[in-house]
């Protein structure tokens, strides 16, 4: 199949996904939040594909930038110290407001760019994902101990009030996840993409040859929290409780790290196919056996690992092969 | 030579590992255009001299001079910018690369801006090595030698002044070592690129060099034609032995 057809076939889907809510009954169906569920780690997992699936930086502190997202929007939005009663008389000011979302997409960029540049100047390989780990438990102590501003150890409460139905939560994370896919493809496509890529590849011949290994390090790593903050702020909208327990969990490091070497590290339709199939494994599971839901996940990814070790994507499929560097 | 053709020059640089010294008081230039020949047994110094020239190590004393400007302790990414290419012992290449994209890095980003059109450097730097009809074979599935080839045409490419080959012939049957020789003459001969080479294939470096310098345990003990070289009385009893008869 040629990539011509294989964009067809992927814009074809895209608009149907956008017009299942048009659907009568499709917004109140069971597999509409589950859709949302898979776009949200869709986006998280192609934020960790883009630093280590492109960058090959191991990072395992993606959670720590979803909750700089969350806090962010949180913070913005309940505004106590900015605005004090604006929040109050115009609750639905902020809700989805994309300078809102960008900018707690922006502090968690520049909190990995400051965190980034001496631990990827220093650090590698194992050294590195264990510095960003522990990054990831500076967040979680500045967090509970900031007093109001953060919410302390019970977090922030947003105005639930304003939700009255999943459809911009929906198509928000539809077209992040669509918009993100282009955008990695156009990345890996540029000149940036090549330094990239050299950089995972040999980070000595690359340098030797002229790339600024550090630099380009440093913009994949804020790169990639860019994206996880803007999720956080994604989420924020749907949960409207961020709390270090809730935004801050391990989960949302671990599972888009599962999910993207399941459905194919370093490729730009991985994450997405890896969100999909371990959410859906994940979630009918926990339905059908709750008691041995883990059990189950487990054992889907032992089993892809061990008869797909490259991941779905790079399955002998032609309608995948122009997306799976 | 006048001195302002000079591309490369080492005063008194000195290479330590702990106590272990492996550079001691290397003094050379290498003039514009010029093909010199770096040989000695191993240990000798040889790589660690071209880890020094690129900043992958800063040296423990002395300068390194590139031109006119002092380049000690600069980033290799910039050193590679300024003009000084290499290859290396164990080849570097970028394995999930085609080609093409492996020498598309060198003139985009080794070039300093001296390369108008990267993809068509990238492509004669192919045809100069004779890897054209392979552009689009990813780098993981190409042979020894065409990967030794490639990373000369990936330094090529950035369009240096000076380029370091670090055993480009290691593990190249006879074919491939003759096709390599021809290879390191065009790039001398049609680019006017400055070459250093080290190499343990001491006919080829005494054939085609018109320079040769020999390192012993960090220390420089030769310095001249490879008639001066072969004859040297250190040369012959530290790497080349006596000829047999």
């Amino acid at each position: 199949m040629s990539s011509k057809a294989g964009a067809l076939i992927a814009a074809a889907l895209v608009l149907a996904l956008a017009l299942l809510p048009f659907v009568p009954g499709a917004i109140d169906h069971y597999y509409f939040s589950l859709l949302f569920f898979v776009f949200i780690y869709a986006i998280m997992a192609q934020g960790w594909n883009l630093v280590a699936g492109y960058a090959g930086q191991i990072s395992l502190g993606q959670h720590a930038f979803f909750a700089l997202g969350a806090y962010t929007t949180a913070i913005l939005w309940t505004g106590n110290y900015l605005w004090g009663s604006l929040y109050e008389t115009h609750p639905r000011i902020y809700y989805f407001d994309p300078v809102t979302m960008v900018l707690s997409g922006l502090v968690a960029a520049v909190a990995a760019a400051l965190i980034g540049l001496p631990l990827l100047s220093k650090l590698r390989g194992d050294y590195f994902a264990l510095g960003t780990l522990g990054f990831g438990e500076i967040v979680r102590v500045l967090l509970i101990n900031g007093g109001d501003f953060t919410g302390g150890a019970f977090g922030l409460v947003a105005p639930s009030g304003t939700f009255d139905t999943l459809l911009p939560h929906y198509w928000t994370g539809l077209g992040l996840t669509v918009a993100l896919a282009i955008g990695i493809h156009l990345l890996i496509k540029s000149r940036y993409g090549l330094a990239l890529i050299a950089v995972r590849d040999d980070e000595m011949a690359a340098s030797s040859n002229g790339v600024n290994v550090l630099r380009t390090k440093v913009l994949a790593f804020a790169g990639g929290a860019f994206i996880a903050g803007i999720c956080g702020s994604l989420y924020t909208y749907y949960i409207f409780h961020v709390g270090p327990d809730s935004v801050l969990n391990l989960d949302w490091m671990l599972l888009p790290l599962m999910m993207t070497v399941v459905g194919g590290t370093g490729t730009v339709l991985g994450p997405i196919i890896g969100a999909f199939v371990m959410y859906v494994i994940f979630d009918f599971a926990r339905i059908w056996v709750p008691d041995y839901h883990p059990i189950i996940a487990g054992l889907a990814i032992i089993l892809a690992m061990l008869f797909l070790p490259n991941g779905l994507s790079r399955l002998k499929l032609g309608i995948l092969k122009p997306y799976s560097r | 030579m006048h001195a302002d053709e000079t591309v490369l020059r080492l005063e008194n640089v000195q290479k330590s590992f702990g106590g272990l010294v492996v550079l001691a008081n290397i003094d050379l230039a290498i003039d514009r255009g010029e093909l010199v020949g770096l040989i000695g047994p191993n240990g000798a110094g040889k790589s660690t001299l071209f880890n020094v020239i690129t900043a992958i190590y800063a040296p423990s004393r002395g300068k390194v001079w590139f031109r006119d400007s002092d380049i000690t302790g600069a980033q290799p990414h910039r050193i590679c910018r300024l003009g000084i290419a290499r290859t290396f012992q164990l080849v570097r290449v970028f394995p999930t690369m085609t080609a093409h994209e492996n020498v598309l890095v060198g003139a985009v980003y080794g070039s300093g801006g001296r390369v108008a059109n990267a993809s068509q450097a990238a492509t004669e730097a192919l045809d100069l090595v004779g890897l054209s009809a392979r552009r689009d074979v990813r780098t993981a599935h190409l042979t020894l030698s065409d990967r030794r080839l490639l990373e000369i045409a990936r330094a090529v490419a950035s369009r240096p002044a000076l380029l370091l080959l670090d055993e480009p012939m290691a593990g190249l049957n006879a074919t491939e070592i003759k096709q390599m020789v021809d290879v390191i003459r065009r790039t001398r001969n049609d680019m006017g690129i400055a070459i250093l080479w080290v190499e343990h294939k001491v006919d080829a470096i005494m054939k085609v060099c018109s320079r040769v310098v020999v390192l012993d345990h960090g220390e420089k003990i030769a310095d001249g034609t490879p008639h001066e070289v072969a004859t040297n009385r250190k040369v012959i009893e530290a790497y080349l032995g006596e000829p047999s008869s």
